[in-house]
């Protein structure tokens, strides 16, 4: 027995019963249950009498540290963090948009250096203010740009260098991460110290900020929604 | 849990309840409090922490909180909306000095007391369910909110001693200057139940409409979550959606006791009650669709792809659904009101027969087209000969457009409904009230032409004109006839000679029906849009941030949402009913008929005062 | 007791089936069983609702049919009737019954959300491409290549249109392309039919998935060519 059928018995059911208890209980107070049994049962019989479609969630794609074997690898599962556990869509967009929040990042990754990309995210305050309420006409829900490494996002830094690569893939450059950076849980961080934050075309030295990676243990197999 | 049951077992009228309702209150605190500061220092670290538990033997988690936290919130909102109606008719009372409109409160604000820990219990179990179940979720939201967590716990403290002040100070204060103290703590009741309904209203509107947190002190954080998009729209849709739930409840009460009435008295006490219960449950009922309207609208704003979900997309039939309850809400009012011109003022049948058909007529019409869905359910061979599911024709009756304007014509009915009503059985004296009813006409007319207007030419402009300037109007048009004809009528009927006096107590036993009818429309209304707020975050616990990887992510389709949402209804319905029986079991052995004809009495010009 | 009272109900119901069923079809497309029954039960309660307002229409409504059922006082063709009609319930519910869980070859009536959620990479997304004359032109040619054929010229009807169940959308139609945004028509374009969510039955829609054949400029190009063509604009928020 399907279970649509089920709870179809189980509704006429609870009619039946009900018009059982106005039929033959003269007593007002049952009465009045037996009505709204009845009311109850017709409405869950109408609901079950249309067809029955249930909604199912995507796949949960597994980010598996073992199976990155190319940039474009990262840069997929960069995209899937940008719209998901790193919640850069909720303000940013890619392309311009009417309800974006904060700057567009359309091509984003050919303006900015990686390093610099890598300081927005974890230094947001570092160079530049990066309060977007200041500029433009005044939002709605004024948002400022959190630290992604730290709670409540807390991205780990595989998971940074992969959004950083999506970035770039998106603007059309040759991503420069490269898969060998990432950690592999149980190793530890590859040391490579990277160069002082700058963005391209004026390198003033007014970054100060240095990108210092965390080194994380790794997350063996995050779960990413789409 | 034993302790519980022996104390309802006991009179409950008096302290215990209040013992009760204070205990679970410490309880939350407590249960708030402790976990919360160990969380706080795990949080960094911890990454093999659970993220869910189950119940299977039990239906499931799920299962298991959406009866607990649905039976809550239906509580909650009885318990928030009960003070308000109490509130009104004290108010009533006091100006026009009506004594039974201050009983009326009474005896509401004791049910309050004994429902209150009823709420109470049932949100203590929520929350044991939540951090058992959810400890991933529950210790993320935590961490951003907690302040208000606390806030939520000092407010919890403040209502509860306003409400010990307002009940037990009922008689003490009631008259001069104490009387206006009285009031006065019903409006501080008000506002303390307006943050107790707004400050969890802004854990769930995050959870659909998150907006960044960056770094900041926890309540720079706590603040940013709960201004979220749809916290707002949140809020003034339940506030008044409250309203509502406790007149409808309120009528519904005096129903039953209407039913099994047994004196003349009984009988003309609860028949009023039913009225003015009814009243003001379609009274919070006309504003209630412009309110989900701007929701629905923020909701689309702020993430197409929610608003799409919900309109368009797999939870378009719900709206279907939700038509049809609300028609019949709608049909169910009007007939109240109907019945109540043909039995309460002899000779009136006659008279009315034809407005009320036509009115009838109009509603029905409203309905058809607010039912009519946009994708058709068809069989192959249907379908095929349709050309899809779209009907070419009926098709057009599927959109918003068309659904807006039927929902404002059939306020408009209701409205007039009303207006009838009050007026039946009086004649106006005043020299100008042939020109008063030719302009009252005259308004009606235009509003409802121009609606209609505005409705098909919607279709022909641009989507964003139609949310931004049609919708618009067409509200504030519908909004423009209640704020002229209501005050009109008024002054009309102030110099009116009353040519036919009401009846009270002579309503047949379907109108008894009738109003639990309404009572149960609006608990499934509320059922249905509860499975409709949490099906719309589809499969995230926090919307594009925290995904549901349960077992339990999918949306379960209708029909089975449909058996959870009558269960929950008829559960809720046992329960306000127990309340009720368990609250008004002392007043009989107490009083008798005495307390009841006092109640009763009063004069019949209350038709003409409760218009204002 | 007048004949009226059941007479004009009665002949409503009769009157405005056979017109749903019968004479809406000569207009326009047939109404399918479903939206038919919607509209006989709202019409059955108003006139429940109506007879019932007060103890006298209800009476002449309801009386006569509850005496008839409970047999008080009849005698020779009324009672034989009363039999007849009280032996039909059973029958009724046996054929109801029979009806409903006899097997059948007829798939069962289904329910396709037309105009599902896109996925979250396609909800903020905006125009690239400017507004100007020349990418609309440009937009139609590509419509002309591409979209025609099955869409013809805007009204879903190309030559190609016909073998396809469900047909092509009518972008004229106020209820398509009127109510949704550009980010929406190029997430369909884009990913065609098999990108649709299991509520929007990807097994039945026939549209190509174009992010293989064409660019994301000349989607956005089509989209422009397509709203222009059809007479619409698209859903904003400013």
């Amino acid at each position: 027995m399907s279970e649509v059928v089920l709870l179809q018995l189980i509704g006429l059911g609870v009619i039946g019963v009900g018009v059982l208890i106005l039929l033959f209980i003269q007593s007002r107070f049952p009465r009045v249950i037996g009505f709204v049994m009845i009311v109850l049962g017709l409405f869950s019989l109408i609901a079950l009498s249309i067809p029955q479609m249930a909604s199912l969630p995507p796949a949960e794609e597994k980010f598996d540290v073992a199976s990155i074997k190319t940039a474009n690898d990262m840069a997929m599962i960069g995209q899937k963090i940008f719209f998901s556990k790193g919640q850069c869509a909720l303000c940013h967009s890619i392309g311009p948009s009417e309800s974006a929040r904060c700057p567009d990042l359309k091509g984003i990754g050919a303006k900015l250096s990686r390093e610099f990309i890598y300081e927005s995210l974890t230094q947001p305050q570092a160079y530049i203010y990066l309060d977007y309420r200041h500029e433009g006409p005044p939002k709605d829900y004024p948002a400022r740009m959190p630290h992604i490494n730290k709670n409540p996002i807390g991205l780990s830094n595989n998971e940074i260098l992969s959004v950083i690569a999506f970035l770039q893939q998106m603007s059309g450059e040759p991503i420069t991460v490269s898969p060998s950076e990432i950690t592999m849980p149980g190793q530890p961080a590859p040391v490579k110290t990277p160069a002082p934050a700058s963005p391209k075309g004026k390198a003033k030295g007014k970054a100060k900020g240095k990108a210092v990676m965390k080194a994380d243990a790794g997350l063996v197999a995050m779960a990413y929604g789409h | 849990m034993r302790n519980h049951e022996a104390s309802h077992g006991r009179d409950l009228g008096g302290l215990n309840a209040w013992g009760l309702s204070v205990a679970g209150l410490a309880l939350l605190a407590g249960l708030l409090g402790l976990p919360v500061t160990g969380w706080a220092e795990e949080a960094a670290g911890a990454s093999a922490q659970v993220s869910y538990r189950d119940f299977p033997q039990l239906g499931g988690s799920r299962n298991i909180i959406w009866v607990i936290a649905q039976i809550h919130l239906l509580l909650a909102g009885f318990v928030l909306g009960v003070p308000i109606f109490a509130w009104l008719c004290e108010i009533v009372g006091w100006k026009t000095g009506e004594k039974r409109y201050d009983k009326l409160a009474k005896e509401f604000t004791k049910l309050l007391t004994s429902s209150y820990a009823t709420t109470a219990l049932f949100g203590g179990i929520l929350l044991f369910m939540l951090i058992g179940f959810y400890p991933k979720l529950m210790n993320y939201l935590t961490d951003i909110f907690f302040p208000s967590f606390v806030f939520y716990c000092v407010m919890f403290l403040l209502e509860t001693a306003t409400l010990y002040l307002y009940w037990y100070g009922w008689d003490a204060m009631q008259e001069g200057r104490a009387k206006v103290f009285h009031l006065f703590l019903g409006f501080l009741l008000n506002v303390f139940a307006f943050f107790i309904m707004v400050v969890p209203n802004s854990w769930a509107t995050f959870q659909a409409s998150p907006v960044v947190i960056a770094e900041g002190s926890s309540l720079a954080r706590a603040w940013a979550a709960t201004w979220n998009p749809t916290w707002w729209p949140v809020n003034i849709h339940r506030l008044i959606a409250n309203v509502v739930l406790g007149g409808f409840i309120c009528g519904a009460y005096a129903g039953v006791r209407y039913l099994s009435a047994k004196s003349a008295e009984e009988r003309e006490h609860y028949d009023w009650m039913g009225y003015v219960g009814n009243f003001i449950g379609v009274f919070g009922m006309l504003p209630l669709p412009f309110a989900g309207y701007w929701l629905m609208r923020e909701i689309y704003q702020y993430n197409q792809q929610m608003g799409i979900t919900l309109m368009g997309g797999f939870l378009s039939w719900l709206f279907i659904l939700q038509a049809m309850l609300i028609g019949v809400l709608f049909l169910g009012a009007n007939y109240y009101f109907w019945m109540g011109i043909t039995y309460r003022i002899p000779g009136a049948e006659t008279k009315y027969k034809k407005p009320i058909l036509a009115m009838l007529v109009i509603l029905l019409l409203c309905l058809g087209v607010w039912m009519t869905p946009h994708s058709l359910v068809a069989s192959l061979e249907e379908a095929r000969k349709l050309g899809g599911t779209h009907h070419p024709l009926l098709g057009v009756f599927g959109v918003m457009s068309a659904k807006m304007t039927v929902a404002n014509l059939m306020i408009l009915v209701t409205f007039m409904s009303f207006i009838m009503y009050w007026r039946a059985g009086k004649e106006e004296t005043a020299t100008w009230a042939k020109l008063a009813r030719a302009v009252m006409s005259g308004v009606l007319g235009v509003a409802a032409i121009v609606v209609i207007v505005l409705g098909v030419w919607g279709y022909f402009v641009p989507a964003i004109v139609r949310i931004n300037y049609f919708s618009v109007a067409q509200v504030l048009i519908v909004l423009f006839v209640m704020l002229t004809i209501t005050p009109l009528t008024a002054l009309l009927l102030k110099s009116a000679r009353t040519t036919t006096e009401m009846v009270w107590g002579r309503m047949p036993p379907r109108a008894g029906y009738a109003l639990v009818l309404n009572a149960v429309m609006v608990i499934l209304l509320m059922t249905l849009m509860g499975y409709a707020r949490s099906s719309s975050r589809v499969h995230w616990h926090i919307y594009g941030v925290m995904r549901d990887s349960s077992e339990y992510a999918y949306s379960p389709a209708l029909g089975y949402a449909a058996a959870f949402m009558s269960l929950n209804t008829f559960i809720f319905c046992m329960l306000v009913a127990f309340i009720f029986w368990v609250a008004t079991m002392g007043d009989k052995a107490k009083a008798g008929h005495g307390a009841m004809s006092a109640m009763a009495g009063g004069s019949h010009e209350l038709d003409e005062r409760s218009g204002r | 007791m007048k004949v009226g009272t059941h007479l004009k109900p009665a002949l409503l119901m009769v009157g405005l089936y056979l017109f749903l069923k019968f004479v809406m079809p000569l207009f326009t497309a047939p109404l399918p069983a479903s939206l038919i029954m919607l509209y006989l039960m709202l019409t059955f309660s108003g006139i429940m609702i109506f007879m019932t307002l007060s103890g006298t229409s209800m009476e002449s409504f309801l009386g006569p049919i509850f005496r008839f059922i409970s047999g008080d006082g009849q005698d020779g063709t009324m009672k034989m009737a009363r039999l007849a009609v009280l032996a039909l319930f059973p029958l009724l519910v046996g054929w109801q019954t029979y009806t409903s869980t006899a097997p059948s070859t007829a798939p069962p009536a289904e329910n396709r959300t037309v105009h599902p959620a896109p996925p979250g990479e396609f909800a903020a997304m905006s125009n690239p491409v400017p507004n100007t004359p020349e990418n609309v032109m440009q937009g139609k040619g590509l419509y002309a290549a591409y979209c025609s054929p099955c869409h013809g010229l805007f009204d879903g009807k190309g030559p190609a249109s016909r073998g396809f169940n469900p047909p092509p959308a009518n972008f004229k139609d106020p209820t398509t392309i009127a109510m949704l945004q550009e980010s929406y028509l190029f997430w369909r374009i884009k990913k065609g039919g098999v990108g649709l969510s299991v509520e929007g039955m990807p097994w039945k829609s026939a549209m190509p998935r174009w992010e293989f054949e064409l660019k994301d400029e000349q989607i956005w190009k089509i989209i422009l060519g397509e709203y222009d063509g059809a007479g619409q604009k698209p859903r904003t928020w400013e």
